[in-house]
């Protein structure tokens, strides 16, 4: 029969093991019971820590040259060429589309951080300053009310997240200075609505809102007035 | 024409296994480099190197563990090739560096400075266990252990990350 410190040293190897000793060992004994549900806890914790957050477009997949090394004959250069244009048209889904997987991937982020639009009252500038001041921004005293303010992991990077009150109810602002973009984007995700706005040289924000009725103009508004809002300072990442 | 229609879909297939698990292998890189941009460079490689040798894959339901063979080998060759930066945590933690901070998640923060503070003996068969969902006997082959000598760093890992995050290790087994 298994004593309690052989049984707590298995399950702090591997707490989710299914051997029958410890389940035997677990069914009559509370304390080990109660000690295993503390591991479990501490488990999940561990696993959300370890995944942390991956670019998910980071670079195309690196495929084509295997056949290239081998490939004599003309079948095998069309094989080549399905391959290569597979490998592209796979990697072009991921990296050649960087707006849509962009503002997916800034919805995503929303899920994380349910407790975001929950308060509506104005940070003070104590709470707000830390996370401007980590992005080298500050934002004009004539800036809509910001009621929540994060420095947050997104695609390995540390951006504000900003929850400013609008007059159409509140609304998320990533200020994304490494993700560039080519133009203003408007997307329509999860009942989502937003834009991604190109800052030359500054990356981009995102502003999105979970308003239905909410127009295109009013995102563009509120676009807009955060845009004008947020200074940037001289050494901006 | 059979045989090319079926290397075509083989390939598609292993394209779509690289993507499925490059997220996974990007953060096993990372937790034993401490870089996003190196993990980034060692799956890349390591993708390569995996389409070329793709024809040593015997089962595709090992893909997982060969995969993961290929990314320490890359490590492994990245590190002899250059002397990386060394990484002092505590200054990490206290400079908030975006690999430990993550967001408003202080527990998480906190969490992630911790592991960073394990031996890397510990924290890389934890990582295969917690993350990747290696069994022991495959974290084993990996490492070139025997099990017991896993699950004895499984624990201890386990019981120096309880006590680095401020559990109770009361109730722990001794060392």
């Amino acid at each position: 029969m298994m004593n309690h410190e052989q049984y707590r040293r298995a399950v702090l190897a591997n707490p989710f093991s299914t051997d029958p000793e410890l389940e035997a060992h677990r069914t009559h004994c509370e304390d080990c019971r109660a000690f295993t549900d503390r591991v479990l806890t501490f488990e999940h914790r561990l696993v959300r820590a370890l995944k942390v957050t991956t670019p998910n477009s980071a670079k195309i997949l690196p495929f084509g040259t295997r056949s290239a090394a081998r490939s004599a004959s003309g079948g095998r250069w069309l094989a080549l060429a399905a391959s290569v244009a597979m490998a592209f048209v796979v990697a072009a889904g991921i990296w050649l589309t960087p707006r849509s997987s962009l503002a997916a991937d800034v919805v995503a982020h929303m899920a994380e951080e349910p407790a975001a639009w929950n308060s509506q009252a104005p940070l003070s500038a104590g709470e707000l300053a830390p996370v401007l001041k980590r992005a080298n921004i500050t934002l004009d005293p004539k800036a809509p009310s910001v009621s929540y303010a994060n420095s947050c992991e997104f695609r390995g990077h540390v951006v504000p997240h900003l929850v400013v009150q609008s007059p159409r109810g509140p609304v998320t602002v990533l200020v994304l200075t490494h993700e560039s973009a080519s133009k203003a984007r408007q997307f329509d995700e999860q009942g989502y609505r937003g834009t991604i706005l190109p800052i030359p040289q500054h990356g981009s924000i995102a502003v999105l809102m979970r308003e239905p009725g909410a127009t295109a103009a009013e995102i563009d508004a509120v676009a807009a007035q955060v845009r004008s809002a947020i200074v940037w300072g001289s050494s901006a990442p | 024409m059979m045989n090319r229609v079926g290397a075509k879909q083989g390939r598609i297939r292993f394209q779509a296994l690289c993507l499925a698990l490059r997220p996974d292998l990007l953060r096993f890189a990372f937790w034993l480099c401490h870089d996003h941009a190196l993990a980034e460079d060692v799956v890349q490689e390591s993708m390569l190197r995996a389409w070329k040798a793709q024809d040593s894959l015997e089962d595709e339901k090992a893909v997982k563990p060969w995969f993961l063979t290929i990314v320490r080998r890359e490590l492994a060759r990245t590190f002899e090739r250059k002397r990386l930066n060394t990484v002092n945590i505590d200054d990490l933690v206290a400079l908030e560096d975006s690999s430990l901070a993550a967001g408003d998640q202080a527990d998480l923060a906190e969490m992630r400075a911790a592991i960073f503070k394990l031996p890397e003996e510990y924290r890389e068969p934890l990582v295969m266990q917690a993350l990747l969902g290696h069994s022991t006997a495959e974290i084993a082959s990996e490492l070139h252990l025997s099990q017991s000598a896993v699950l004895t760093r499984l624990f201890r890992a386990r019981h120096q990350l309880r006590a680095l995050c401020g559990e109770d290790t009361n109730e722990d087994p001794q060392e």
